[in-house]
């Protein structure tokens, strides 16, 4: 079966980085996308706020269609050892990767359900399968992020839907800028990963050949976690 | 709106067969969602039917107690009366 005519790819974080190659592939693979950020992006909400998302996600019902494709990408770092972390640190990157995830999940799914066809594809971390010092917040709500990949491809499967996860490792972005020195030494491939490398793969979890493909973790990181 | 039992049975036969439920045309008021093997997705579904279907919502609490098509119906019957314009 393929995806609803008229149905929309939303990518939240979709303006920059990662979440902007994967908007673009999406669209190249002939979807509608819609972006969504805090301030940029096609529409604008606070992801860890759920009446926020409830009110965008309306507005994208409304002016573009049905939401069929959803890439949970939206996410933000605030490094620090956990003994130093602050409560505020924890909470806020909790509450925008892995509560931002539920919210915009819990509202896709509306539309995945009436049209029995949906994919979700979660952007997680290599962080969240090998522990990196200073992102226990960034970690925990990665991993997080597998937990509900895995939970929600299980209740959706048998209605079309499909759910996923993306690992990617270190990307070059403007979110890895001061970390990327650091870190490429740890990278099997010897070489930083590009935005596209992850849009790739996610265009895969995406496409109607994908599936059988359901509750699985996808990882994009030149084998850092293998 | 007047909405009459028939109607909503008829809503809810064709919902359960949008969802694939084995003879969802023979449902009867009697029926519990385990006779019919509806578990609880399958009634996200229908409940997403009935509220699109007769303009209502129906709230969590309100769908606990509802083990029936009959039960259902009522449940739809009356927030259908509540909802309308006295």
């Amino acid at each position: 079966m393929p995806p609803p005519e008229n149905g929309v790819a939303l990518v939240t974080g979709g303006s920059r980085g990662i979440g902007a190659a994967i908007a673009t592939r999406l669209a190249e693979d002939g979807y509608k996308v819609v972006t969504l950020g805090r301030t940029s992006g096609d529409v604008q909400a606070d992801i860890g706020d759920a009446a926020s998302v409830q009110a965008a996600f309306d507005t994208v019902r409304k002016d573009h269609g049905p939401i069929c494709v959803l890439v949970n990408n939206a996410g933000e770092r605030r490094d620090g050892l956990t003994i130093r972390m602050s409560a505020e640190d924890w909470e806020a990157v909790v509450n925008t990767n892995l509560n931002g995830a539920f919210h915009c999940t819990r509202r896709a799914l509306d539309d995945m359900l009436k049209a029995r066809w949906g994919r979700i594809v979660n952007v997680s971390s290599v962080v969240a399968l090998h522990a990196n010092p200073g992102q226990s917040n960034y970690g925990a709500a990665k991993a997080g992020m597998l937990s509900l990949t895995r939970t929600v491809a299980r209740e959706m499967a048998r209605k079309g839907i499909t759910c996923n996860a993306v690992t990617p490792g270190v990307i070059e972005t403007d979110m890895t800028t001061d970390v990327v020195d650091k870190l490429v030494a740890g990278v099997p491939a010897g070489r930083v990963g590009q935005p596209e490398e992850v849009a790739h793969a996610v265009s895969f979890l995406c496409s109607e050949g994908a599936a059988y493909v359901n509750g699985a973790t996808l990882a994009v990181d030149g084998a850092m976690a293998a | 709106m007047a909405v009459t039992r028939d109607e909503v049975l008829e809503k809810i036969r064709d919902e359960l067969e949008s969802i694939k439920v084995p003879n969802a045309r023979e449902a009867t008021p009697d029926n519990t969602w385990s006779d019919l093997d509806v578990d609880s997705l399958d009634l996200v579904e229908l409940v997403k039917a009935l509220e699109d279907e007769f303009a209502i919502t129906i709230s969590d609490d309100d769908l606990k107690p509802i083990e029936s098509v009959g039960a259902a119906i009522d449940l739809t019957m009356r927030l259908v009366e509540e909802g309308a314009p006295a």
